[in-house]
């Protein structure tokens, strides 16, 4: 068995765990709740831990014939080199984090001028360009046009607060 | 009956409702093509400024508003695999794989000539079948509501793609997610551990965004290059247009779906989608295409919330019951107006309702022609470099997410639900079901409570109904009938 394999052999049991981890929760977690919002999630509840049992039998049994769920050849995942796959997945959490922090128009420059840099982009006064472009679009259309006052971020409003208080 | 609509066609052909149909197109094509922000934030958005419109022209709007945003749904859900729209969400299995194939101009003709024969169909069965069909669905018990949503649950799981085990598991995790906050039996709270943020439970568009647009943008980052993957664009807008028609059965079927459950309130355009997607897969001779890039993919899903859209104002208009988002905030802005909603609308004011129903009809040839003139424009995205295009396309759906609620937790909840889609979706688990257990979770359990406490928790409601015992029967046959398929065939092969 590759590493590869293995490696996703092991995901694919983490989910089955996290999934019957939830579905115990959501059993254990009704017991002090009246008899009728508990009904239904106790069906579910039970519903869901019968179906993870039921995949996690099939998968160990199809691991024991050799058959278990390989990578699929079409899997982007197993053609990219760590670099890409980190970006891929701490590009969502890092913007979360930089718009919740530092708000959005920061959060978006920055996101627009490094995950393409990470993913290997090399033409940058495009990359310039089209990261103005968007973000001062966005700016626009999020106040002007949809009524949505973009946030300035943990940072931003405390830097506000912080130079109102000065200008009094 | 010919007066009326005489009366109507007359009302709805002025100028200034041409105007503003025009206007509320533009801004559903819009806010459509926006993952995360869709026709309802969209209408709700603009309420306020119908306050000194006449009646006829406001309704007109806000309708046509809907109508855009769900031609302009499929834009990203075919280009991009981004649903704009919820209710386009089943779109992207078929129509994303033709974008990759260099076929997008060929999936948006289809899209939209599904789409404007169905939305007309929609309107015609609103104009002619509203009385009639709205007393049937007043006959629906909640013990049929709830055999409803299990049905819907079913299908979905057993046609997905992949293990149906899997996708029950999906379905039971959707409805599980569901639980979460209030329960609107007791109000009770529910795995909310003190946070405020989870009283409401976890918000519909937060969750799509992540599993639909996040999961797909962690995908593209990780495939590079472009969408298309030859960087090229093949076939014509008009090939596809003029395709959705040799496709009549497909066409046919996922209308008649997509109306049938536009009049049963709370079933609503998304659940259509996937409906007839699954439908259609069932019932085609080729089901291994589908996912794959087959036309009857996309004709499906569209067709089906297109015709959606006008059947769900039937119990609206004629009972006050919204069968969505869509027509509860038409309702309200009826209720704006000064009128109110019932049988005595379609008496007391003939030239509203049926200049309504003419001005709907008239915005879907409006809405296909602005679509048709802006879609070229759109295909080209599907050649630009992924590098450039996946942090814009993350800004502005994580923004979408912000917008709806203005809520920083909706940000979190989408780039949670997003990593988790990517990994459920990377070990075949269909992410289909999970939505649709989300969405029919709630009805599924307010009609369970609501069904014991009218047969004072008699548990045998549910069968000893005709129609929810044949629903559930329906059920039925569908979870065991692959596998007495299966038998049947290895019977017929050891005979021969």
């Amino acid at each position: 068995m590759s590493t590869d394999s293995r490696g996703y052999w092991r995901e694919e049991l983490s989910l089955i765990a996290v999934l019957l981890l939830f579905f115990v929760g959501i059993v254990a977690l009704s017991y002090h709740l009246p008899f009728d919002a508990r009904l239904f999630p106790m069906v579910i509840g039970s519903a869901g831990i019968l179906l993870t049992l039921g995949i996690a039998i099939e998968q160990v049994r199809r691991h024991g014939a050799r058959d278990a769920s390989t990578v699929d050849d079409d899997d982007p995942a197993a053609k990219a080199d760590w670099p890409r796959y980190t970006t891929a997945l701490l590009a969502a959490p890092a913007f979360g984090l930089m718009f919740w922090l530092v708000g959005f128009i920061v959060a978006s420059l920055a996101a627009m001028l490094l995950i393409p840099v990470l993913m290997g982009y090399a033409n940058r006064r495009q990359l310039v360009l089209t990261a103005l472009l968007t973000v001062a679009i966005l700016a626009l259309i999020g106040p002007y046009l949809l009524n949505v006052d973009l946030p300035h971020g943990l940072v931003g409003d405390w830097l506000i607060d912080k130079f109102a208080l000065r200008a009094s | 009956m010919i007066d009326n609509l005489i009366l109507g066609l007359t009302a709805a052909l002025q100028v200034k409702q041409f105007i503003f149909m025009v206007l509320g197109t533009v801004i559903g094509l819009w806010v459509g093509v926006l993952p995360g922000l869709g026709g309802p934030v969209a209408m709700a958005i603009l309420i306020p400024f119908t306050f000194s419109m006449d009646p006829l022209s406001a309704l007109l709007m806000l309708a046509s508003i809907s109508v855009g945003a769900a031609f302009g749904g499929s834009v990203t859900s075919i280009l991009l695999n981004i649903p704009g729209e919820a209710s386009s969400a089943a779109t992207a299995y078929d129509g994303y794989p033709m974008a990759q194939q260099g076929n997008a101009k060929v999936a948006m003709g289809l899209s939209a000539g599904a789409s404007m024969a169905a939305a007309i169909a929609g309107v015609l069965i609103l104009m002619f079948a509203s009385g009639p069909v709205a007393k049937a669905a007043l006959a629906f018990s909640p013990a049929e509501y709830f055999a409803l949503a299990i049905l819907g649950l079913t299908v979905v799981s057993v046609a997905a793609l992949g293990s149906t085990i899997k996708g029950l598991a999906m379905g039971a995790l959707g409805i599980a997610i569901g639980l979460i906050g209030i329960d609107s039996i007791l109000g009770s709270e529910r795995y909310t551990f003190g946070f405020v943020y989870l009283l409401d439970g976890i918000s519909f568009v937060p969750v799509m965004v992540g599993l639909f647009a996040i999961t797909e943008l962690t995908s593209m980052i990780l495939q590079g290059g472009t969408i298309a993957r030859a960087g090229r664009l093949e076939g014509s807008l008009w090939d596809g247009f003029w395709d959705t028609f040799r496709y009549p059965f497909t066409l046919v079927q996922s209308t008649a779906v997509g109306a049938f459950l536009g009049m049963i309130p709370g079933i609503g355009a998304t659940a259509a989608n996937f409906l007839a997607y699954s439908v259609a897969q069932r019932s085609s001779r080729h089901p291994e295409r589908f996912g794959k890039g087959a036309p009857e993919g996309v004709i499906a899903p569209e067709a089906s919330n297109n015709s959606c859209i006008p059947t769900s104002l039937i119990p609206a208009l004629t009972l006050g019951i919204p069968g969505g988002a869509t027509s509860a905030i038409l309702l309200v802005a009826v209720t704006l107006q000064g009128l109110r909603p019932g049988p005595m609308l379609f008496t007391s004011n003939p030239e509203l309702i049926w200049g309504f129903f003419m001005g709907l009809l008239v915005g879907a040839v409006i809405a296909t022609v602005l679509y048709l003139v802006m879609i070229p424009w759109f295909a080209l995205i599907t050649i630009v470099r992924v590098e450039l295009l996946a942090p814009m396309l993350l800004i502005i759906t994580l923004f979408g997410a912000y917008a709806n609620e203005r809520n920083m937790m909706d940000v979190f909840v989408a780039i949670f639900f997003g990593l988790l889609g990517y990994f459920l979706r990377r070990h075949g688990y269909p992410l289909i079901s999970l939505v649709i257990g989300l969405i029919l979770g709630r009805l599924a359990e307010g009609s369970f409570h609501q069904a014991l406490m009218i047969s004072d928790h008699d548990y045998s409601v549910f069968i000893l109904r005709p129609l929810s015992a044949l629903i559930f029967a329906v059920c039925l046959v569908l979870v065991l009938w692959p596998g007495v398929k299966t038998r049947l065939r290895r019977g017929g092969a050891e005979a021969t």
